[in-house]
């Protein structure tokens, strides 16, 4: 994976200072479950980001949450296809493909046609698309490890190319998922975890902005249990938003060097 | 899609925030709904849902199939909408495929619960007939006729008539096949077993107009959205899936506010439902 010239190719180890701290606060009560990692239970993965992966595209980012890895490649914006009809706004393009290794069965990527359609609508509300008119802004997701919240990774690290790419956003979007598992919810599951969840809750924001862009809930919740995921989801979005916004500083400081 | 002129949306905007809407319904009203079953003869089950100009059918129909390895005690449910060029002409060729999978997609999260089976509004547990071996497939087809806006809410009204129209015939596993053959089945044709429906969900969509939600927009109204969220609400006021529509943000303090009105509006149209739909039944019966 080339890295932009001038940025140090370090061996990268994801549990460096980019991890995550956040107080535990599930009580004791509930701990009747321990996770497969060993994480606590509104505990994330260590994050980490990396802007420039591809040096093709206008802009690009890889992701790597736990055993989830992601690139994504943003082209554009270019010239909107001939067939298209004139559009005073630009146009956003989204694909999420998943490599055939990226399952534990060859071939079997979960549902990702969806993907594609929800990573465009987490998208859309955050990029100011008057900015280039007449032209489409592709952007080209691929999973190569899937390692459970594959969506959420997906939708944090195009934003993340998005902004590298230097199209004009209001926010960063960052996106957190939480599953319910009997009475207790569990941040950032993975893969095994999502196979035994009663229900799954995803949060889109734009965190500095306070808006939720996308938000979609399955399973069986009532309305307390709502609130306390999405006040978890959002506290977890704002905290994953300082750690993207890091590394692009990081990135455009070591370009200027 | 549909064209307003600056002064129609003025006054489509104006009547939202008066709570006077153009057809003259208050934010918070149904447009009357009209449910029909039974009608589509080659089908397990069958129902077509009116609201207004809105209008839809959804069939079921169940086949003998082999659960998957992963979940061995589980039938399996599909659900597909098929958006007609009869409703609208960009829906011909490959038009409306993003529609259909959008609509899909956001069914199958609103009746079919988590990945375990918890709070599904279809019981899959109970389409099994020999575990591991045999279980019922249901196949829930729906197809968009004419589209007035608010089609999600017609297509989860459709399907809960549809399923409570669903009689699936009674199976007789023959004893004596036993380790790994597959049992031999005898398929009843005079006994049916009924479904339960009284748990599956309704869905209630919140279009955010302005400053406040309506329910039941049409798609002239539906074209002035900056946001839609639907939720799936059961009986027990438990939310059983959501799903946002539109680019536009949308603060969190909002969405919950959101939630509270559609459990308020959900039961009433619960009512509404089940009485229509026992009162199609009773027709059915009678003809």
């Amino acid at each position: 994976m080339a890295g932009k010239p001038g940025t140090n190719p370090t061996t990268y180890s994801p549990s460096m200072a980019t991890g995550k701290t956040r107080t535990p606060i599930f009580k004791d009560h509930d701990v009747d479950w321990v996770r497969p990692d060993g994480r606590g239970f509104h505990q994330c993965r260590p994050a980490f980001f990396r802007t420039g992966a591809v040096n093709s595209a206008s802009g690009s980012a890889y992701a790597e949450f736990g055993n989830t890895k992601v690139i994504v490649s943003v082209f554009g914006p270019r010239e909107s296809k001939k067939a298209m009809m004139y559009s005073d706004i630009g146009r956003l393009n989204c694909n999420v493909s998943y490599t055939t290794f990226a399952t534990p069965v060859r071939g079997q990527g979960s549902d990702y046609k969806e993907f594609s359609s929800m990573l465009h609508k987490a998208l859309e509300g955050a990029i100011i698309l008057e900015t280039f008119p007449k032209t489409t802004v592709d952007v080209f997701a691929l999973v190569l490890e899937s390692g459970g919240s594959d969506l959420h990774v997906v939708i944090s690290c195009a934003s993340l190319a998005l902004a590298d790419a230097g199209i004009l956003m209001y926010d960063l979007v960052a996106s957190v998922s939480l599953s319910s598992l009997g009475k207790n919810l569990v941040i950032d599951p993975v893969l095994e975890e999502e196979s035994y969840q009663d229900g799954s809750l995803t949060i889109t924001c734009m965190p500095s902005r306070y808006e939720v862009t996308q938000l979609s809930i399955t399973g069986e919740w009532s309305t307390p249990k709502i609130n306390e995921g999405m006040q978890l989801c959002l506290d977890a979005c704002s905290k994953l938003a300082k750690i993207m916004r890091s590394c692009l500083k990081e990135a455009t400081s070591t370009s200027q060097e | 899609m549909v064209g307003l002129s600056l002064g129609e949306k003025h006054f489509i905007q104006g009547g939202i925030a008066q709570d006077l809407r153009s057809d003259g319904r208050k934010r918070l009203t149904y447009r009357p709904i009209c449910v029909e079953t039974g009608f589509i003869p080659q089908a397990n089950g069958s129902a077509r849902v009116r609201m207004g100009a809105t209008n839809v059918i959804s069939s079921v129909k169940a086949e003998l199939g082999k659960p998957s390895s992963l979940q061995p005690d589980k039938g399996k449910v599909t659900i597909y909408v098929d958006c007609s060029p009869t409703a609208e002409p960009m829906f011909e060729g490959r038009g409306g495929d993003e529609l259909s999978m959008e609509l899909s997609v956001a069914l199958q999260r609103c009746l079919l619960g988590g990945k375990s089976g918890a709070g599904a509004g279809i019981d899959l547990s109970s389409l099994i007939v020999v575990e591991g071996k045999i279980c019922w497939d249901l196949y829930i087809d729906c197809l968009v006729i004419s589209s007035d806006g608010n089609l999600l809410d017609a297509l989860g009204a459709a399907i809960k008539a549809a399923l409570s129209n669903t009689g699936i015939p009674r199976v007789n596993v023959a004893v004596g096949a036993s380790g790994d053959q597959q049992p031999e089945v005898d398929i009843s044709d005079e006994e049916f077993l009924q479904f339960d429906t009284s748990n599956i969900p309704v869905i209630v969509t919140l279009t955010k107009a302005g400053r406040h939600y309506i329910v039941d927009a049409t798609s002239e109204e539906e074209s002035q959205m900056n946001s839609a969220v639907s939720i799936s609400v059961n009986r027990k006021g438990h939310i059983c899936g959501l799903t946002k529509r539109g680019g536009a943000g949308l603060d969190p303090s909002i969405i919950l506010d959101m939630i509270s009105v559609a459990k308020h509006v959900s039961d009433q149209l619960i009512n509404k439902l089940d009485s229509e739909i026992a009162a199609a039944e009773a027709d059915e019966d009678e003809s």
